[in-house]
């Protein structure tokens, strides 16, 4: 799987957005994460576009992308679907 | 009212039964949310192979359900004849007890809601008095002001669970809860510490139980404006403050000292969303969104028509504005989709309809609505 660019988007503070002076993003070597991690990545990225919750607000999404055969291939999820080892490897900070 | 029925169990014994285990779909204590019939409860209360006591427990039971469905008949009555003499617009829901406000402590990690905190209003935590004591507040402006009982207007529970995760800068609406982060200490300080955000994670669970809008593009914009709107109205309201002199700020008590530092004074401004001093500065004109935008960015949109609409009108933001902004999302059918041109035009409709008297309010909402490009 590679390396994982992950982003922590959203939130009550708008990490992420258009003109944000706040950002979150880190990266993490898939073989650093647990086989039932890597597997739930993997399961991630093969179901496809993610449909918005039902309910709830001011979560964070995570936008995850890794390299593929066809180039850059990227998720985004909501975090309650992110492993936490995942969800740890970002740092946010100003920009 | 939110039925929760008594937990019964059968208890044809035989001779040699011992006391039992809860049976197959029972629950031990509580509530087990079991339906069973008044006339079985009243059967059983008079069955002579049970004990007395058991034959009491029954008898006891059917009282309660009696005496629970009369509450019940007798509040639809007066909500029914209450809403026929109120003006359009408010709800009749005096009869109905205040919710219940509990807080639990997530002690840093992610399961909720966490520990329960036992008289959390008097609790040495900071952040279990506030969250306690400012929902308690929402339920105050809501019900005081709009005659809303609790978020659903049945007297829902509040639940809000604190120290949520570790230096977790979020608070968040779950669909069915509050959540708050204590910050990382350098961008956000604890996030109980604003008013204005606990009533905006409260205004979720409104926006949810009535219009439902969406939380993708121009709905979900709409939906973070009526969180941002009513969280100011309600910091406006403790502060007993005019339109003129409150602030409009979002966030403003959650910055951190490395936000505070870099001159950031709130999370967004109402009165200028495009603000340098704001941690995410937003679109001011419609023109300027795009399908896709996280509801925070396009939340700006909005939320600069009601500062308008509201600085227009005058007075305190929730006399007026405030009364025809609530009855734009909560009086209509529900619209997951709706658009930010439907919307608005709905206000100015609200607002002829609120004030036929004074045609200068209708005005200020119009040319609000304008200001922003709709």
């Amino acid at each position: 799987m590679g390396i994982l660019y992950v982003e922590k988007l959203g939130g009550l503070a708008g990490f992420g957005g258009t003109r944000a002076r706040i950002r979150s993003r880190g990266q993490i070597d898939s073989a650093a994460l647990s086989a039932t991690d890597q597997k739930a990545i993997d399961l991630l990225f093969e179901a496809g576009p993610h449909p918005t919750p039902s309910r709830g607000a001011d979560y964070f999404r995570f936008r995850i992308s890794r390299a593929a055969a066809s180039g850059t291939e990227s998720i985004e999820v909501p975090e309650s679907s992110v492993p936490a080892a995942l969800a740890s490897c970002v740092k946010d900070e100003f920009v | 009212m939110r039925k929760c029925t008594i937990q019964t169990r059968r208890t044809a014994r035989r001779a040699g039964d011992t006391e039992e285990a809860p049976r197959r779909g029972e629950q031990r204590g509580g509530c087990g949310c079991f339906i069973v019939p008044q006339k079985v409860l009243e059967r059983f209360a008079k069955d002579k192979k049970l004990s007395a006591k058991e034959r009491q427990h029954f008898a006891d039971a059917v009282k309660i359900e009696r005496e629970w469905r009369r509450a019940r008949e007798a509040n639809a009555q007066l909500a029914h004849l209450t809403a026929s003499a109120l003006p359009t617009g408010l709800t009749a829901s005096a009869a109905a007890a205040a919710p219940a406000v509990l807080v639990f402590n997530c002690g840093h990690g992610t399961t909720l809601p966490g520990v329960p905190i036992a008289n959390p209003g008097s609790s040495s935590d900071g952040a279990a008095k506030r969250a306690f004591a400012e929902t308690t507040q929402v339920v105050k402006f809501y019900q005081s002001l709009f005659g809303r009982n609790s978020l659903d207007n049945a007297g829902m529970t509040l639940i809000s669970s604190i120290h949520y995760g570790v230096k977790y800068n979020n608070a968040g609406w779950t669909g069915s809860q509050m959540k708050y982060g204590d910050g990382d200490g350098n961008i956000f300080i604890d996030f109980t510490k604003s008013t204005d955000v606990i009533g905006h994670e409260l205004t979720h669970g409104v926006t949810q139980f009535t219009a439902g809008f969406g939380y993708s593009n121009q709905a979900g914009g709409l939906n973070e404006s009526m969180s941002d709107v009513f969280g100011s109205m309600f910091r406006q309201w403790r502060a007993k403050q005019t339109v003129q002199s409150a602030d409009w700020l979002i966030g403003k008590e959650i910055m951190g000292p490395g936000a505070k530092a870099r001159g950031f004074t709130c999370l967004r401004d109402m009165a200028d969303p495009a603000a340098s001093h704001c941690l995410a500065p937003q679109p001011t004109k419609f023109s300027q969104y795009q399908n896709g935008m996280d509801p925070h960015d396009s939340s700006g949109i909005p939320n600069l028509a009601f500062y308008k609409a509201a600085m227009g009108v005058g007075g305190k933001s929730w006399e007026k504005t405030g009364q025809i902004w609530y009855q734009a999302l909560t009086g209509f059918a529900p619209s997951p989709n709706m658009k930010m041109k439907a919307f608005a035009d709905r206000t100015r409709e609200v607002a002829k309809t609120l004030y036929p008297a004074t045609p200068a309010i209708a005005s200020a909402v119009d040319q609000a609505w304008k200001g922003v490009g709709l």
